[in-house]
């Protein structure tokens, strides 16, 4: 592994480094996924990129969509006072990623475009319907999460092309639940992220660790409805989620055991919600502003 | 590679030299380079935090960083613990719990204990320890040690 680091101050600096080699150069954000694959030839890059000198590290709210800087540490989101407040379950799932040490430098963008199946933020970034800034030179467009993971370690990001940021449209009440060996510096065997849209009340469900690309579970949606859901309903969507996903069985576990996961964890996320809803500051709707706060018992089977 | 600069400065003493390969991670570059090797290898990819140092105060896995990476940083090692109080403090407490055995992990442990209670002001307390150290693995001890050690650090403020 030898290959020549190039540390551009700017955006336009780096989309020069991106242009001159395309095809033998890899992108370095944290490295906590690129450096491991460095050290086993996976990729044999002759020029890195590092992105450390690039500004995108802030977090902004604009009414209630957030935006997150690509190149924000993981600590730093899950230490920002204003997104625990307001989306508990999104520093919830990062501080599910490794350890504290890897997190001060793993980057939100690092784990996006690196896609991996087993990935902790990627179902629920799809239940909160994320969008990726992606810029290039003289260029922006914004994908969808849906369309920018393509396959188990697969993006839609184009040649000489960065993520800038990602957006949440609404902080919706929602809940990340998983499962694994080792609290800490472990994969997950089974993610489940559950939202509930707060102007469409529709609910949405996605799993992580299961299929080489999260999915949404549309037909397990459906069967909660549109409002609250009676305790029948999420049993049965919780069935429904365990039996239909397309399950793998590989070192971490088997199928059986990660279906009755999904089951397990659909239903207490779904739960979880379903008692948080009300609580919601984002609901802009008078009548349910004055109802007292209720707020989700954290029921993770990772006790933290 | 290139010859460009590593400039850092390293427990305190700056450190610039033309040696350091792009492709170098800071575990070798302190180890090999430097000469500290209180900083330990332990898995290489991330798992154990045997090779954890400070990096602008926080903790940092030092086999997942390319050295250059940290170029105009503060960079601490366990070599560097016994010049700050607080590091200082969490060496005595493992040395009073006996929280060690072979003491490969050690290094690793008492660095990312003395970030974490430096980097709250108000007082980590023992959950935010623990946390801390949550990436570290230890062959020995059986945590039980380490766990006490970490209890008689009470509410540390830095
Ligand atoms: C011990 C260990 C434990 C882990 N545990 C977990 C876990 O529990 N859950 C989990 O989800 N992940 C886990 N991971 C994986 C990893 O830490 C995360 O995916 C992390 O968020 C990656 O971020 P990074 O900045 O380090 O990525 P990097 O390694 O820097 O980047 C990965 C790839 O993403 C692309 N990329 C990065 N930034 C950009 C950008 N701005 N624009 C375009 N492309 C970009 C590049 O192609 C790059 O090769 C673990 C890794 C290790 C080593
Ligand atoms: S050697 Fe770095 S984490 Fe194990
Ligand atoms: S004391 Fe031997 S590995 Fe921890």
């Amino acid at each position: 592994m030898s290959f020549s680091l190039a540390t551009p101050a700017t955006p336009d600096e780096a989309f020069e480094f991106l242009a001159q080699d395309p095809e033998a150069t890899a992108i370095l954000a944290g490295g906590t996924d690129l450096l491991l694959d460095l050290e086993e030839g996976l990729v044999r890059p002759r020029t890195v990129v590092s992105l450390r000198r690039l500004p995108w590290r802030e977090i902004r709210w604009n009414g209630p969509r957030l935006t997150i800087g690509s190149l924000a540490p993981l600590a730093d989101l899950e230490a920002d006072a204003g997104l625990r407040r307001r989306l508990p379950s999104l520093a919830k799932a990062i501080h599910a990623v490794g350890s504290l040490a890897l997190r001060h430098r793993a980057t939100l963008g690092g784990n996006l475009g690196r896609a991996s199946p087993a990935s902790d933020l990627i179902p629920l970034l799809l239940v909160l319907d994320a969008r990726l800034s992606l810029v290039r030179r003289g260029d922006r467009r914004e994908l969808r999460l849906d369309e920018f993971i393509v396959g188990s370690r697969r993006t839609a990001l184009a040649a000489g092309e960065l993520i800038e940021s990602v957006t949440i449209p609404a902080p919706l009440p929602s809940e990340y639940l998983w499962q694994r060996v080792r609290l800490a510096n472990d994969i997950s065997q089974v993610g489940v992220a559950v939202a509930r849209g707060t102007t469409t009340s529709a609910w949405r469900i996605a799993l992580g660790g299961v299929t080489p690309r999260s999915v949404r579970l549309p037909s397990a949606e459906k069967l909660l409805g549109p409002g609250l859901p009676a305790p029948l309903a999420m049993e049965l969507a919780a069935q429904e989620a365990a039996q239909r996903a397309p399950f793998t069985t590989d070192k971490r576990a088997t199928e059986a055991y990660r279906r009755r996961l999904v089951y397990v964890l659909v239903k207490r996320a779904v739960a979880a919600v379903a008692a948080s809803a009300d609580a919601l500051p984002e609901t802009p709707s008078p009548s349910r502003t004055a109802k007292k706060s209720v707020p989700a018992k954290a029921r993770s089977t990772s006790a933290r | 590679m290139t010859d460009r600069e590593f400039a850092c400065t390293v427990n305190g003493t700056k450190v610039a030299r033309r040696d350091v390969p792009d492709d170098e991670r800071l575990l070798d570059t302190l180890r090999w380079r430097l000469g500290r090797k209180g900083t330990k290898e332990g898995c290489r990819t991330g798992d154990c935090g045997a090779c954890t140092v400070l990096v602008g105060g926080r903790p940092t896995l030092a086999c997942l960083t390319l050295s250059h990476e940290v170029a105009g940083e503060s960079v601490v090692t366990v070599e560097g613990l016994h010049d700050d109080p607080v590091g200082r403090r969490v060496q005595e407490a493992f040395e009073r719990e006996s929280a060690l055995q072979c003491g490969y992990c050690t290094p690793g442990f008492l660095v990312a204990l003395t970030g974490a209670i430096k980097s709250h002001p108000h007082g980590a307390g023992e959950r935010a320890l623990l946390e801390a150290i949550g990436g570290n693995l230890c062959r020995c001890t059986g945590y039980v040690a380490i766990r006490r050690a970490v209890a008689s650090l009470g509410t540390s403020r830095p």
